[in-house]
């Protein structure tokens, strides 16, 4: 059977190499079925879609035309594309802050603690993100909890407009993203070789390079996937930048959700979206990169 | 050659619809309609008593629902579509013809609701509730008087402004204030506002279609341009949060039941649509949403609160006068876009 002989292959580590037989592709089955019909054909629907054209009741009619495209390179989607890249940049950097000593103290400490640790990490996931978001508001708003504790405490005489702010949105995404950052550096440092931060420190070198020249390289990888975990789909997130924005200052998710909504303009939308979907890989790409460049 | 994609999107969705398993039992009345806006006493009763099981799906804007239905996802034998959507759907012909000797409640509606604009003779839709876009204010912070839309966007309530996150809507009361018909969205009246709204726009706090009423009562926002029910509901809580309707003009909205052309339970969606004309099931909506309700024996069953909350009943208001949005089709996008354009840059 291909299947078992597949299997005995990988567990002899048989020295001869024989030909993938039926046997792995029958497992990758759903994976591929699963990417077929969720991954490759939206993609291509959403590319079909942006060269078209609408009717009055915002029913998409297939065509060949470049406007959407045209139209796309207006400063004004640029100038809001760029501001939903610095969003997701600043929460990412906040995030790499923030998440890289949490995850590294989680993945250096006794192993008895580390599951518990990073099920705390996790329990927030139990929630659902846009009840986490209110609750924030609760906390922000001018009659919230924080302005009460300030003035409570003397503080601060006037209740302070935290809510409906740039700071408001990054702290919404900061908070709802950070896990993601977390987790996939606590992959890396827990996969960290402790002998060699001895062997650095028994070589005379001191904390700060240790950590520059040891654990930074050695824990790349975990970095660059959370940086991409992070940054890409905070640059598309919309709910949150809406709810702890006001919706004054749109995102580029806002944008593309209003042109499949309101604006009765999929082709447009699916356009901005195909833009975006572009970003994405180039920032695939550069993460790649970065991963790369720790092996060689 | 230009073909209509909904062919192709259902081949491709073929797949899906294959896993979701589409095997629908006929006998189940489906309803497709706005979120928080049925409540679930008024369908379980109507089950109870006539045996029809229901099925529900919400949307939350028109051009979802439009998107949806059009695109031939699922079959749904009850749509709730606003104004301007029945009069684009009735244009072509998605919805069926209501046969009214199985609505004898219909004479329950209010007379000028049996003639509404987008539907004369209530010959494919039947009102279901009616709101209008009007001003709140919290009285405590804000001195009046404010009687219309200049009064909302002035300096002293520049960063305490919220105002509902739709790009038509704003635009409306642009066009009000400019004297221009609402429904005369032309690139060049809508050139013509621009730089009234820019500048109103300058000063808002928060854009919020869904619960505008949340910053006014955390105290995030003193003023806005909202839901009549949103301001019911801010009344009902404190009074201090007053209602005014814009002497510019008013905007009211109809929101509407509707069978959609695929349905094969036409009987029974119009056993449905008698059934919430019948006054006791009328005001168990109201209870709940407390808009303008267009039946005229259940406001006759509301409560005195009820019938007194300014917001829901404006004193004095003949909403005769009102206006009602009509279909503006691929104006939409343009409308968007200089909303859109508007709040990018004043930040």
């Amino acid at each position: 059977m291909a299947v078992t002989g597949a299997a005995t292959d990988i567990a002899s580590g048989s020295s001869h190499q024989r030909r993938a037989g039926l046997g792995p592709w029958l497992f990758l089955t759903p994976m591929l079925g699963w990417l077929l019909l969720f991954v490759i054909v939206p993609t291509l629907m959403l590319v079909v879609v942006s060269f078209g054209e609408r009717d009055s009741l915002g029913r998409v009619i297939f065509a060949f035309n470049l406007d959407n495209y045209v139209r796309a390179f207006d400063w004004i989607w640029l100038r809001i594309l760029g501001v939903s890249v610095w969003y997701a940049f600043l929460t990412t950097v906040i995030c790499l802050i923030l998440g890289y000593p949490v995850a590294y103290f989680i993945g250096r400490s006794d192993e008895r603690w580390r599951g518990l640790l990073i099920m705390l990490v996790m329990i927030p996931f139990w929630t659902s993100f846009l009840i986490r978001t209110y609750a924030w508001i609760a906390i922000l708003s001018q009659e919230g909890l924080l302005n009460a504790l300030l003035m409570g405490m003397k503080l601060t005489s006037a209740p302070i407009g935290f809510m409906y702010t740039p700071f408001a949105v990054v702290l919404g995404l900061v908070y709802n993203f950070l896990p993601f950052m977390i987790l996939p550096i606590y992959t890396s440092v827990e996969k960290l070789d402790g002998s060699l931060i001895e062997a650095a420190y028994d070589l005379g070198a001191r904390p700060a390079r240790v950590f520059a020249q040891v654990v930074l390289p050695l824990t790349k990888p975990g970095i660059a996937a959370g940086i991409l975990l992070v940054f890409v789909p905070a640059i598309a997130m919309f709910a949150i930048t809406t709810l702890m924005g006001g919706g004054g200052n749109p995102t580029i998710g806002e944008v593309i959700q209003n042109q499949f909504t309101r604006a009765r303009n999929q082709p447009f939308g699916a356009a901005l979206g195909v833009l975006l979907l572009i970003l994405f890989i180039f920032s695939l790409w550069a993460t790649t990169k970065l991963r790369r460049g720790e092996e060689e | 050659m230009k073909t209509k994609l909904p062919k192709l999107m259902a081949a491709l969705c073929a797949g899906a619809l294959l896993l979701a398993g589409c095997g629908k039992k006929d006998d189940t009345l489906r309803l497709f309609v706005w979120s928080e806006y049925v409540p679930q006493a008024v369908i379980d009763k109507f089950t109870e008593e006539t045996g029809i099981k229901v099925a529900v799906e919400n949307y939350a804007s028109n051009e979802e629902m439009l998107a949806k239905l059009l695109a031939g996802g699922g079959s749904y034998d009850i749509i709730q579509p606003s104004d301007y959507a029945v009069q684009g759907l009735v244009k072509d012909g998605e919805l069926q013809e209501l046969d009214h000797a199985k609505i004898p409640n219909l004479k329950n509606l209010a007379p000028e609701f049996r003639n509404m604009p987008f539907d004369p003779g209530n010959k494919y839709s039947v009102p279901w509730m009616a709101g209008f876009v009007g001003i709140v204010y919290n009285a405590e912070v804000v001195p009046g008087p404010v009687v219309g839309y200049r009064d909302v966007f002035t300096p002293d309530h520049a960063g305490r402004i919220v105002v509902l996150d739709d790009a038509r809507e704003i635009v409306s009361w642009g066009l009000v204030t400019e004297g221009i018909p609402i429904n005369d969205v032309s690139s060049a009246n809508l050139a013509k506002i621009r730089p009234l709204l820019a500048d109103w726009l300058s000063k808002v706090k928060v854009y919020d279609s869904d619960s505008p009423r949340t910053p006014m009562l955390s105290g995030d926002t003193d003023i806005g341009v909202v839901w009549s029910g949103e301001g019911a509901l801010l009344f009902e809580e404190n009074p201090k949060f007053q209602w005014v309707m814009p002497a510019e003009g008013v905007h009211m909205f109809v929101d509407n039941l509707a069978i959609p052309k695929n349905s094969k339970n036409k009987d029974k969606a119009e056993e449905f649509i008698n059934f919430i004309l019948r006054p006791d099931i009328s005001k168990m909506i109201s209870d709940d949403f407390p808009y303008y309700n267009p039946n005229a024996e259940a406001r006759k069953l509301l409560s005195e609160d009820q019938r007194n909350n300014p917001a829901s009943y404006p004193p004095g208001f003949d909403v005769t006068k009102a206006e009602i949005f009509s279909d503006i089709g691929e104006q939409a996008s343009e409308v968007d876009e200089l909303i859109t354009t508007i709040k990018a840059k004043s930040n």
